[in-house]
């Protein structure tokens, strides 16, 4: 065993750009591992994976998502001058891809995706500058059936990842807009309540309201905003007094929702939520965010984007979601699930002097049924503590037991320890 | 009623905060925080920041909620609800200058030189009524700026106008108004939300209650 080298030149360039993460070994795999459940569980519905480009050009990121999260974009410049960006979502990527050379279908089409976003927030905010985001798109689908398996899949593959039980809420984009257009509110006031509202400052939407000649009921409706939450009773709550159509399609809209997400046993986790305030210009339909209790941020968004399609020239309805998988590694770790793991567990293999290819032989057996094992690389005189197999120079070999060395051939321990760990080491 | 963790700024609107909960059914006494940072009242773990990391602890979810002055809130890029207006510890953000300036007597410059601990709020209020003004950021006593040539002008808060008569300087326009503020973690809104909601609404039932009393003291 060596010792850890003392740090020496304290000049030397170590540091590290702030608010981006080194994720160590056990913590790197867990992540890994996280993503990739995600993933099989997207396969396992039938979306079919893609891969992006980290750098997408500045117009192709700006003809798909608002004005605020172009401002969080790194940027930088193409041999040619032109604008480039690291992604800072994927779903625009995904659509343009769908409408350059995915537009035959068939559809409705099902993708899903996972990869690194980047976003230039101020270094010190505690909030991580790069995250490996996992999603899905589902395209070609303007059903609620659609936005009901998107729903139910986001919160089957955060429970897959092992963050099972979170909470779905569901709400939808067009119900405080419709709200807002049918209580009779001109278009500079609706701007202002819902730029309030966006801004999740209810002080400036009652300020705002009080402004103006909306009627009491949509008021009623407003104020109570918070409560503007619970289980399917508060669509025939939210409806009385609601005379206008756009308003009241959303909320029929919300209760087929909730029907078809019970039917995928999200009952006792799902709650509707008419408050829910995501970016108006984006969604276009029902939208919704899973969470846990570890956690002060959402572990996954999504919802129906029926007009992002169009800006790339294909008018196609849209839904999906995107989970957060390094939320989801902290939620985890929160939830204390897995200990620390310096190092991933591995079989050790040493030997004396002259026994190297025969040690390197027992290893690559061991690796083939599937073990994990590192091959020392220096011979060691007699077996040094932690090794499992010891090889000498003739072939004779020692492994441990767990409690002593015992003898063998080097083919009879190679067997005992495939099978007596099934490739894990014991601890 | 599962407990909350609830963020408290000290200084000036800690007297204010504290005795807001007390009325909203968490007891807590002020003195309490002079000896910890961190204590327990009512199944509520209460801690103590300063006003500008109220909105940080909230964000990223080491606090559900918290009490933070709204001119705290305009400088944070910080995501939270904001959901209710508390209605103390009441200050206004003004711009202020030399009361024998041109700009006092009420004729702006073409190009204007302020200073402010505000920046964010200065850029809105400047794009607002479309000024062109050159804002310089600084950290504390901003009054001495017009005084020492560093500035035209200032963007500061006011809670009793002692300071700018002081340093000779008047309020030529207001820039906002700024009262304490609950404000909620976006997670625990929804995972506590029973919790967070009749906090909230306890919280609205004192503020009430207590203007209604102000107003029968004034009739």
């Amino acid at each position: 065993m060596q010792d850890a080298p003392t740090v020496e030149g304290a000049g030397a360039p170590r540091g590290r750009a702030g608010g981006f993460t080194d994720w160590l070994p056990g913590a790197a795999r867990r992540r890994r591992a996280a993503g990739d459940a995600m993933i099989r569980t997207f396969e396992g519905w039938g979306y079919g994976m893609v891969a992006t480009p980290l750098v997408e050009p500045l117009d192709t990121i700006s003809s798909g998502v608002g004005a605020a999260k172009q401002t969080q974009l790194f940027r930088f410049m193409d041999a040619d001058g032109a604008l480039l960006a690291l992604v800072g979502e994927r779903t625009v990527s995904v659509a343009r891809v769908v409408a350059t050379q995915l537009r035959d279908g068939p559809y409705p089409l099902r993708l899903c995706y996972a990869g690194p976003v980047l976003r230039n927030q101020p270094p010190l905010g505690g909030r991580r500058r790069e995250n490996l985001q996992a999603g899905c798109e589902l395209i070609g689908a303007g059903c609620i059936a659609a936005d009901a398996e998107c729903v139910a899949l986001a919160a089957e593959a955060l429970s897959r990842a092992g963050l099972g039980g979170v909470q779905v809420d569901v709400g939808h984009a067009d119900f405080l807009p419709g709200l807002l257009e049918g209580a009779g509110l001109d278009a500079s006031d609706r701007e202002r309540v819902l730029a309030a509202l966006s801004g999740r400052d209810l002080v400036a939407v009652e300020e705002a309201l009080s402004e103006t000649s909306i009627g009491d009921a949509e008021r009623a409706l407003l104020l109570r905003f918070p409560a503007l939450r619970g289980g399917r009773e508060i669509v025939d709550a939210a409806a009385q007094g609601l005379r206008a159509e756009r308003p009241r399609r959303a909320l029929g809209e919300l209760a087929q929702l909730w029907d078809l997400l019970m039917a995928y046993g999200l009952e006792g986790h799902l709650h509707l939520d008419l408050g829910a305030v995501r970016d108006w210009d984006y969604y276009t339909g029902p939208t919704f965010e899973l969470f846990s209790g570890e956690l002060g941020f959402p572990l996954g968004t999504g919802g129906r984007y029926d007009g992002l399609l169009g800006r790339f020239g294909l008018p196609l309805p849209a839904t999906g979601f995107v989970l957060h998988v390094d939320r989801c590694c902290d939620a985890l770790a929160r939830r204390g699930g897995e200990a620390a793991e310096p190092l991933p567990p591995a079989l050790r293999v040493a030997y004396a002097a002259g026994g190297e290819a025969i040690a390197i032989r027992a290893a690559t057996a061991l690796r083939g049924p599937g073990a994990a094992v590192a091959c020392d690389l220096e011979p060691s005189d007699g077996p040094p503590a932690g090794a499992d197999l010891y090889v000498d120079a003739d072939g004779a070999a020692r492994w441990w037991d767990g409690s002593r060395w015992a003898d063998a051939s080097t083919a009879e321990a190679v067997a005992a320890l495939a099978g007596s760990t099934n490739g894990r080491r014991a601890t | 009623m599962s407990g909350l963790c609830v963020a408290v700024p000290n200084g000036a609107l800690l007297e204010g905060a504290c005795e807001l909960l007390g009325a909203a059914g968490v007891d807590v006494e002020a003195s309490r925080f002079d000896d910890a940072l961190l204590i327990e009242s009512g199944g509520h773990r209460l801690i103590k920041v300063r006003p500008t990391d109220v909105p940080v602890y909230v964000e990223m979810g080491a606090a559900d909620c918290g009490i933070v002055g709204k001119d705290m809130l305009w400088e944070s890029h910080r995501d939270a609800y904001e959901l209710v207006d508390l209605r103390f510890g009441g200050c206004r953000l003004v711009l202020a200058a030399p009361e024998d300036s041109a700009l006092a007597a009420g004729n702006w410059p073409p190009s204007l030189r302020v200073a402010t601990k505000y920046p964010h709020a200065a850029v809105r209020f400047f794009d607002r009524i479309n000024v062109a003004a050159d804002l310089i950021k600084l950290h504390g006593s901003v009054e001495l700026a017009p005084a020492t040539g560093l500035a035209d002008a200032i963007l500061d808060i006011v809670a009793t106008g002692r300071t700018l008569r002081a340093n000779r300087l008047v309020e030529v326009a207001e820039a906002g108004r700024s009262t304490a503020r609950f404000i909620v973690n976006q997670a625990s809104l929804k995972t506590r939300s029973e919790a967070v909601t009749a906090l909230a609404a306890a919280l609205r039932r004192a503020v009430d209650a207590r203007a209604a009393a102000k107003r029968e003291g004034a009739a």
